[in-house]
């Protein structure tokens, strides 16, 4: 492990809180501009050499993800009702928790947003009972920025191949993934139905990239750490290059509990335990937290004071609102011949026929299909979608067919709505006596209709692409979510919005919030490119606010 | 084409998955599938060798479990879950990460086991007939101990055979499923045949 170590309580331009995706990013560009920089992860720091083909560990054990143990949350539909604790255990808000965040752990599915995405409110109007809403920012404002993510982060990718890309600067740094039997299949049925699959962009290295080595294709991305170091999981690439600068330190088993203000309601740095829970206060000139649109919510919630009695930078009442998930679909396929989808990446070919929204449809909502599977064995074998049996020798007989399976799945808009939400359980306490994160969600009506659209088109592609059997999963109300956006949504309005279109507080002018909690829109699920494209604009601007003496 | 279309029993097949809520939303499809369990750090058995007894299960209890376990992904040409060692899985399972649902399902097991005495003259599940375990458990696999039990079982026959079931790895070969760390291309029947993206050319935008 390389990079700086700072003395207790010696003064650092930035502390930065949360080590994932977006935070990785900010630690690597303002350590990169010469700004001293603290990152604080409550997590351990784990290498590849850590990481296990070990699907009831990291599946059902919370191997690198946050746990009921320590961390638990409460779950409610309605603001109405009482929030609960999930048998066992269950957390509503998951997330890896671990040097490099949910980066380590990711599908690595990372395609850009669209223009719409980002003034949707303009075009399609408003939709009553939400707060579906522009972004403050355009597409065109981004793209630098994205095209940064594609060679600065690594993407695997094949340009202007699908007629629905938005505008590129550049091409992908790498070729795209090679093809899986489920990527060959779906093109198949789709170009069949006249639509236009195409290679799925990846945060995984075809080939070998900037000191790390290419895929060797062993099957666990989606809830795993990368062995190979191919995932580009901000352990294994801005992590390492801000520690490479000297003047970044990666402080892990570090949990930022509060962050204090002074009388002038500025924030002069954080407190947060250490591995034996001892508290600790580190001064910042400036602080970041990136912390996901979960914690990041509960942080600011609990660091209440005499001038922010409702929690920071909460002035508006926005903060913890608007949460989105992102809604799916999944439609399940048996093929003639094998396809062991248990290997390689997990997806390699998507379409984005279904992107936009279309009136006509009778409901918002609109986005992608991709050919993939749950490529574990356990995973796959609890499938109770359609008319599956269960036990017995049927059972037996369903389960042999797992190299010949695949699945098609959709990923979709969810609406912003305010009652939809990260707020503080008022009485459930952590590991640490930290008051708990309450999860409150209901999918808008809306959200399930797009769902469901987008499950029937699933199903006529594997129909097209000739599976002898098919089965759908059903479409549930969401009571769980790995994408955590919306939470401190970005607006030019102080009133009804959290940070402003940099990424700074309205409320407290040296405080940033750059994570998937500035999401005004979900956009169609994969939103981790577009949290690492913010976090590169979010950073270029927030240091040359800093070299200007603006903060 | 044996599709399964709008009709599904979903609420039956729910329940069955949910077992007593002790594995609530096992809603295995798109993002990133996250499965509830009890809150526990693995305590990670390395064996690949049956063990000689049960520490959760007395020898009775044990062999009722296995049975059950059996019927579920019953023996015949190919192991099933008896000689994946599934029950003694559950059994540790029980005893350490999986503990908080340990009295839950002990209570469900002796309910099972009385229900089975009462129409069966005092014998136990383990000693009926296969014929005669089929028929009972066509009427009990909607209770919330039949459903754990499948949960565990998958869990015993296809997670690493370092948890104490998958013996030999017989799960995995039953499922067609190589753990390796490397693969290289094709994958498949179908990629090896796969042409090559062909661009689309002269159409315009939608």
């Amino acid at each position: 492990m390389t990079g700086r170590t700072f003395k207790p309580d010696e003064m650092v331009d930035f502390v930065v809180v949360g080590s994932g995706a977006a935070g990785g990013v900010v630690a690597r560009e303002l350590s990169q501009a010469g700004f001293t920089v603290l990152v604080f992860e409550q997590g351990p720091r784990l290498e590849a050499a850590d990481f296990e083909h070990d699907e009831l560990k990291y599946f059902f054990l919370h191997g690198i993800t946050n746990s009921p143990a320590l961390s638990p949350q409460t779950f409610r539909k309605l603001p109405t009702e009482t929030a609960q604790q999930a048998a066992g255990g269950f957390l509503p808000a998951t997330y890896a928790r671990l040097v490099g965040g949910s980066s380590t752990h990711y599908t690595a599915n990372f395609w850009r947003f669209h223009e719409i995405d980002f003034h949707e409110r303009s075009v399609l109007g408003s939709i009553s009972g939400t707060g579906f809403a522009d972004w403050p920012i355009t597409y065109q404002e981004l793209e630098p920025y994205y095209t940064k993510v594609e060679w600065e982060v690594g993407v695997s990718g094949l340009a202007y191949a699908s007629p629905f890309d938005p505008p590129r600067s550049k091409p992908y740094p790498m070729p795209p993934l090679p093809v899986k039997s489920s990527g060959v299949l779906l093109e198949r049925g789709a170009r069949k139905l006249g639509l236009h699959p195409f290679p799925a962009p990846m945060a995984i290295a075809s080939q070998a990239y900037r000191g790390r080595g290419p895929c060797v294709h062993c099957g666990f991305c989606m809830g795993f750490g990368c062995e190979a170091r191919a995932k580009s999981s901000s352990l294994y690439t801005s992590i390492p290059e801000a520690e490479a600068t000297g003047l970044c330190e990666i402080r892990p088993a570090s949990y930022v509990y509060h962050v204090d203000t002074n009388a002038q309601g500025r924030t002069t740095g954080v407190h947060y335990f250490d591995g034996d829970k001892r508290s600790h206060f580190q001064p910042a000139k400036a602080v970041v937290l990136s912390a996901n649109g979960a914690e990041t919510t509960r942080l600011l919630l609990n660091s209440t004071s005499n001038r922010f009695p409702q929690g920071l930078a909460n002035s508006s009442g926005m903060v913890g609102k608007h949460l989105m998930f992102n809604q799916g679909s999944a439609v399940q396929g048996i093929f003639e011949h094998e396809l062991n989808e248990y290997k390689s990446v997990q997806v390699t070919r998507i379409l984005h026929d279904f992107y936009d929204s279309d009136p006509k449809r009778g409901f918002y909502g609109g986005g992608g299909i991709d050919a993939r599977i749950n490529p574990q064995p356990a995973l796959w074998a609890m499938d109770s979608g359609g008319d599956l049996p269960l036990w017995g020798a049927d059972f037996k007989r369903r389960l042999e067919g797992f190299p010949r399976a695949m699945a098609s799945t959709g990923h979709c808009t969810s609406l912003p709505m305010e009652a939809n939400s990260i707020s503080i359980d008022p009485t459930l306490k952590d590991a640490w006596g930290i008051p708990a994160i309450r999860v409150t969600y209901k999918d808008h009506p809306d959200d399930l209709a797009t769902a469901k659209f987008l499950q029937d088109r699933s199903y006529e592609i594997l129909q097209a692409a000739g599976a002898q059997t098919i089965w759908r999963n059903e479409i549930a109300e969401n009571d769980f979510g790995v994408h955590l956006l919306g939470t401190a949504r970005m607006g030019n309005d102080p009133k009804s919005s959290v940070v402003d279109k940099y990424h700074r507080t309205h409320d407290v002018p040296n405080l940033f919030l750059v994570d998937g909690s500035s999401f005004v829109t979900s956009g169609r699920g994969q939103p981790t490119m577009t949290i690492q494209a913010l976090a590169f604009r979010a950073a270029d601007h927030i240091g040359q606010f800093a070299k200007r003496n603006e903060i | 084409m044996n599709s399964s279309g709008e009709h599904d029993d979903i609420s039956r097949r729910s329940f069955l998955l949910s077992g007593s809520g002790l594995f609530t939303s096992l809603w295995v499809a798109s993002h990133w599938p996250s499965i509830a369990a009890a809150a526990h750090h693995a305590q990670q058995v390395s064996t690949n060798t049956a063990p000689a007894h049960f520490g959760f299960f007395t020898a009775a209890d044990g062999a009722d479990v296995e049975a059950v376990c059996a019927q579920i992904i019953p023996s015949g040409a190919t192991p099933g879950a008896r000689e994946a060692h599934a029950v003694y899985f559950i059994d540790r399972s029980l005893s350490t990460y999986f503990s908080a649902m340990a009295p839950g399902y002990r209570q469900g097991l002796a309910d099972f086991q009385a229900k089975f005495r009462e129409s069966h003259a005092g014998a136990t599940f383990a000693a009926a007939s296969p014929a005669d375990q089929t028929a009972f458990l066509k009427s009990a696999d909607r209770t919330a101990f039949f459903g754990t039990t499948r949960v565990l079982t998958v869990l015993g026959m296809f997670t690493s055979p370092k948890y104490g079931g998958n013996f030999q790895g017989s799960g995995w070969k039953l499922m067609g499923f190589v753990d390796q760390h490397a693969f290289a291309p094709p994958f498949g029947y179908y990629d090896a045949e796969y042409k090559g993206f062909v661009p689309y050319l002269n159409e315009k935008q939608a």
